[in-house]
């Protein structure tokens, strides 16, 4: 939830140091895929892999590790890996969700504002500045605070209306360094409509800055979910790591010394965001490696 | 150095364009849910006669059904810095409230943003220098990871760890229980004292943003072409890299600061309520807990303005650090 990381503009890879970087990028993009990997595998087979069923509540409460509950029972008398392994489902499915309904949104508008330019492309950017100014993670909080009862729905549906600035900010940039290029302008000369020279020419250009944002776009969401679970606006009925840290922060957790129910979900959220990032920094160094030290911006 | 006239009314205009989009939005807000904030306040405050509804309309200015002219009494009462009225604290007004939580915040903030904007930044020229080697591998991957951690996460470890376990901090607060009996020095000290939990959890958090963006900027400008000529012409490495790279590396580092900082402030409001600091954060979360609408409204629009004022004051600095921009 901090800096977002400027994505598509990689450093020119001219001295030295850059091959090693391209390969750390490289390995570490795979260990980030094989995280996610995990985490997905723990989604699809949680109802198989989780040792008690997600609703039973009838064990003692507030026991730590043991044999028959390797993470613990929290204030509820709820095994805390069965509810792990069970909101590794929302985590995933809002933040992809929201991740690719934010980027289909940041792509069309800086698609159309880098491409067309004129009037209707200032109007974008000045948009996107003002969007990137107002603090949106609190309008975030403050319209789920406003909206009854938001739902997982809900969530994906604001998450993705308010996180496609960054993208659409990179591609505007990516589109005019594309404009720029020889294929564009022979594709008007042979009477392409913009329409196609913009989804069919370009944007397949653009795929790897695109997938190197939406991994970011996608962290952005997980997080910004697990935030409104906190809070309590956001899907409180569903398990969802969020929950579980919100739970164990209103039931005072901390005073129980109840390490085992605040630790697991938040190093769930962590690790599932560091993979995602790791993915998104590898296509980066791939990308800057393919393209060699020409043609950035 | 001089700023062109232009420049600083085209950046007041903008702040001011954003200003109103944010109080459009949180004008907006309430209306999504519907219902008429009168009568549930009246029926809240269970003293609901209709001559309180009357008197509650007119103080929210509803008595004009047209949403226009709402519109513009909303404007009008903001103008006055009249918020409104909380539900759930009635009759203390949202102003008053948002006052009294305001400095804690933007304390913690202030603390917070400046050591980590500092550090994080050297510790990023210190990765650049030496890229490859186990120091930056260890940095940027701890950066990467840290990037991914929810802040209320770190504030609940600290707080079990820091305050609970170790017993070294308190367990939450800004002030100790009793206040009163302590001289202003020893009050400061343990105001300060129970900021270091807060401080450290935003951070650790919010150092990896700047360690990586300052890190890529500078190996960037250590490959530009002036920084070659400048190694080739036998200048000693500390002038290359201080006065040559770093000046144009930090740069966009600034940039990333003011960028990121709504990001810190939804941050900030997330550990405030973990260890119960009496800031804008707690302040909106038990307005959501008590449905307090009217807190919230006004606490997004303080926040908004913070964020646009501070983004303001950094647009009409950067130019004189940068001489380029004020050109364009």
């Amino acid at each position: 939830m901090g800096v977002p990381l400027e994505a598509g503009r990689p450093v020119r890879s001219r001295d030295a140091g850059a091959a090693r970087r391209v390969r750390f990028g490289g390995t570490a993009g795979m260990v980030g895929a094989a995280i996610l990997l995990c985490f997905i595998l723990i989604a699809v087979f949680a109802p198989v892999l989780s040792p008690y069923s997600p609703h039973a509540s009838n064990f003692t409460p507030w026991q730590p590790p043991s044999a028959a509950h390797l993470l613990g029972t929290d204030d509820y008398g709820q095994d805390v890996l069965t509810q792990v392994l069970w909101g590794a489902r929302t985590s995933i499915v809002v933040g992809v969700a929201a991740g690719l309904l934010a980027s289909s949104l940041g792509v069309l508008v800086g698609l159309v504002a880098g491409y067309t330019g004129g009037w209707i492309g200032e109007v974008l950017m000045r948009l996107v500045d003002l969007l990137q100014v107002i603090p949106t993670i609190v309008l975030l909080i403050i319209i789920a605070a406003f909206v009854p009862s938001l739902g997982l729905g809900g969530e994906i549906l604001i998450i993705g209306f308010l996180s496609w600035v960054w993208m659409a900010r990179s591609i505007r940039s990516q589109v005019l360094s594309e404009s720029a290029r020889g294929y564009v302008e022979a594709s008007r000369v042979i009477g392409m409509s913009n329409a196609e020279i913009m989804f069919r020419e370009i944007l397949p250009n653009l795929l790897p800055v695109i997938l190197a944002n939406l991994v970011l776009v996608v962290t952005g969401a997980i997080l910004a979910e697990a935030s409104l679970d906190f809070l309590g606006i956001g899907s409180p009925n569903v398990i969802s790591w969020g929950t579980m840290l919100s739970l164990a922060f209103s039931t005072n957790a901390i005073l129980y010394n109840a390490w085992w129910w605040i630790a697991p979900p938040g190093f769930c959220i962590a690790t599932l965001c560091f993979a995602f990032i790791l993915i998104g920094n590898g296509v980066l160094a791939m990308y800057a490696q393919r393209r060699g030290s020409m043609a950035q911006h | 150095m001089r700023v062109s006239a232009r420049y600083v009314l085209k950046r007041v205009g903008f702040a001011l364009l954003t200003l109103w989009a944010a109080v459009t939005a949180d004008f907006f807000l309430p209306r999504l849910m519907g219902g008429n904030p009168a009568e549930y306040i009246a029926s809240q405050t269970s003293l609901g006669s209709p001559q309180l509804i009357a008197a509650l309309k007119a103080e929210f200015g509803l008595t004009n059904p047209n949403p226009f002219y709402q519109y513009w009494r909303y404007f009008v009462e903001l103008a006055h810095g009249n918020l409104g009225v909380s539900y759930e604290y009635y009759p203390s007004r949202v102003g008053t409230l948002l006052w009294h939580a305001l400095p804690f915040t933007v304390g913690l903030l202030l603390v917070a943003v400046v050591i980590s904007f500092v550090v994080g930044i050297f510790l990023g020229m210190l990765c650049a220098w030496r890229p490859g080697s186990w120091f930056d591998s260890i940095v940027v991957g701890t950066s990467f990871y840290l990037h991914a951690v929810p802040y209320f996460w770190t504030a609940m470890l600290l707080l079990l760890f820091g305050a609970f376990d170790l017993k070294a901090f308190p367990l939450g607060h800004a002030l100790p229980a009793e206040a009163q009996n302590f001289g202003p020095a020893g009050l400061v000290v343990r105001v300060l004292w129970h900021g270091v939990l807060p401080v450290l959890s935003l951070l650790l958090v919010s150092i990896a943003g700047h360690v990586l963006v300052t890190r890529n900027n500078m190996l960037q400008a250590l490959s530009e072409d002036y920084v070659v000529l400048a190694r080739a012409k036998g200048l000693p490495e500390g002038q290359v890299r201080w006065r040559y790279a770093a000046r144009t590396a930090l740069l966009p580092s600034f940039t990333g600061l003011m960028l990121s900082l709504g990001h810190v402030v939804g941050g900030a409001l997330l550990t405030e309520i973990v260890f119960s600091y009496p800031g804008v954060g707690q302040l909106i979360y038990q307005a959501i807990l008590n449905h307090d609408y009217p807190v919230i409204q006004g606490a997004f629009l303080i926040v908004a303005l913070c964020v646009i004022a501070a983004n303001l004051m950094a647009d009409l600095v950067y130019p004189l650090v940068d001489p380029r921009v004020s050109l364009t």
